[in-house]
């Protein structure tokens, strides 16, 4: 039995590869140093992740505490952050904005991150957990995202560059290389993800471009542009560095939250009794 | 053995017998569906969803008395439809379609789909694979 994600590779083959990419950057740490250029574009091989507050919401916003978590006290308070909006703020149309505030006012439970969906791109990438990014000289550049096992091939050879027949939670992604930043188009995203968990979304007409440049070894830059007219009243852009994990013993690990979610999703459907009893 | 292990016992042998199943693991269409009561709705789509492991149309179908209903009708997965040349575009909200299927046995607003008629005549088809639905072709 091969199971599969939601529009996404066998679970085996993606668990080899990043077993596989982990064992080989360990081994190439180990013995030698790590290849510049890989036929000959930046090397944009390991293990990435965000260090900011974009996953609260991506504008900028004060601490505050979240009502109906008030027994974690500070532990569930959302911490302050700074905008990582070009710009400052979201330009959404002024009839979008009723969305967003209701997506708001339905949190956590309405937020699609609380029952495991995958996240979509650009959400993905600023979660606060790692990703990997495995590229090799071939077709596809993989990234793997700890949550949830999320993945998704970045298709670079033109000939895959497709816009999906149907609309995809982690989309459709089309790449290539613009110097030495690598630039994909993401299409084809369904509208059932949100940008973050203040309630931030958007239509199935968004087209997202990414933009990751090497600054120096261990740190990216990323931009990702959102185009959707339907929601917004222009294009706008997102931007902030990516760390490299550099421990030695750097990896994605799992985060199989389905279960977490269960009672989430379908707790008025489950029974409370016991299978077997107890006595 | 104690009664708890007995009990932990038969569950994991039933567990095994399970897995080793696999047609056990996906509902058939006849366990919901009436092979018997085929259908023909005429109607508005509400939406169509491509999810796994059944995509579905929501259909408005005006009865003959007048009644307003929204049926849900549920079809082959997303990657079964792309082969049939189903895409995000086949049925916009607001189309007026004629679905055949068969009727959910539990007499919910609720069918298996087999084809779907456009308003240009073609059809396309939406059934299910694998659970022994019947074919539209």
């Amino acid at each position: 039995m091969v199971r599969r994600m939601r529009y996404g590779l066998p679970l085996a083959a993606v668990f080899g590869l990043t077993v596989a990419a982990a064992a080989l950057s360990t081994a190439v740490a180990q013995e030698r140093e790590r290849p510049e250029r890989i036929a000959g574009k930046p090397n944009l091989n390991g293990i990435w992740q965000a260090l900011n507050t974009a996953h609260w919401n991506l504008e900028g916003h004060s601490a505050e505490a979240i009502e109906s978590l008030w027994q974690l006290g500070a532990l569930g308070a959302i911490p302050a952050g700074q905008s990582v909006v070009v710009g400052g703020t979201i330009p959404y149309k002024p009839e979008a904005l009723a969305k967003r505030d209701e997506n708001r006012a339905g949190w956590p439970a309405a937020d699609p991150e609380a029952k495991c969906y995958m996240p979509g791109i650009p959400r993905a990438t600023y979660m606060p957990y790692p990703f990997q990014i495995v590229q090799g000289e071939g077709d596809v550049i993989l990234f793997a995202y700890e949550f949830a096992n999320a993945n998704r091939p970045v298709y670079m050879n033109p000939e895959d560059h497709v816009i999906a027949p149907v609309d995809l939670w982690m989309g459709w992604s089309n790449g290539r290389w613009d110097g030495d930043t690598l630039v994909i188009e993401v299409n084809s995203n369904i509208d059932q993800t949100w940008l973050d968990r203040a309630g931030n979304y958007h239509s199935s007409a968004m087209a997202v471009t990414e933009r990751y440049t090497l600054l120096d070894e261990n740190i990216m830059q990323y931009e990702a542009t959102i185009d959707d007219p339907e929601v917004f009243t222009r294009p706008w852009t997102i931007r902030m560095p990516l760390y490299r994990r550099v421990e030695d013993n750097a990896r994605l690990l799992e985060f199989n939250c389905v279960e977490f979610a269960e009672e989430l999703l379908y707790g008025e459907l489950m029974t409370r009794e016991p299978i077997a009893s107890a006595e | 053995m104690s009664r708890n292990a007995v009990a932990a016992s038969v569950i994991a042998a039933l567990a095994v017998l399970c897995a080793a199943a696999p047609a056990a693991a996906h509902h058939s269409f006849a366990a919901e569906f009436d092979i018997n009561q085929p259908i023909q709705l005429s109607g508005e789509v509400i939406r169509m969803e491509f999810t796994n492991p059944h995509s579905w149309i929501y259909l408005r179908v005006t009865t003959d008395s007048g009644e307003v209903q929204e049926w849900a009708i549920e079809g082959g997965a997303p990657n079964a439809l792309i082969r049939r040349g189903w895409n995000r575009n086949s049925l916009p909200a607001g189309t007026p379609v004629t679905v055949l299927g068969y009727r959910s046995k539990d007499g919910a607003l609720r069918a298996s789909g087999a084809s779907v008629t456009l308003p240009d005549g073609s059809s396309l088809n939406v059934s299910s694979t694998g659970v022994g639905a019947p074919s539209a072709e």
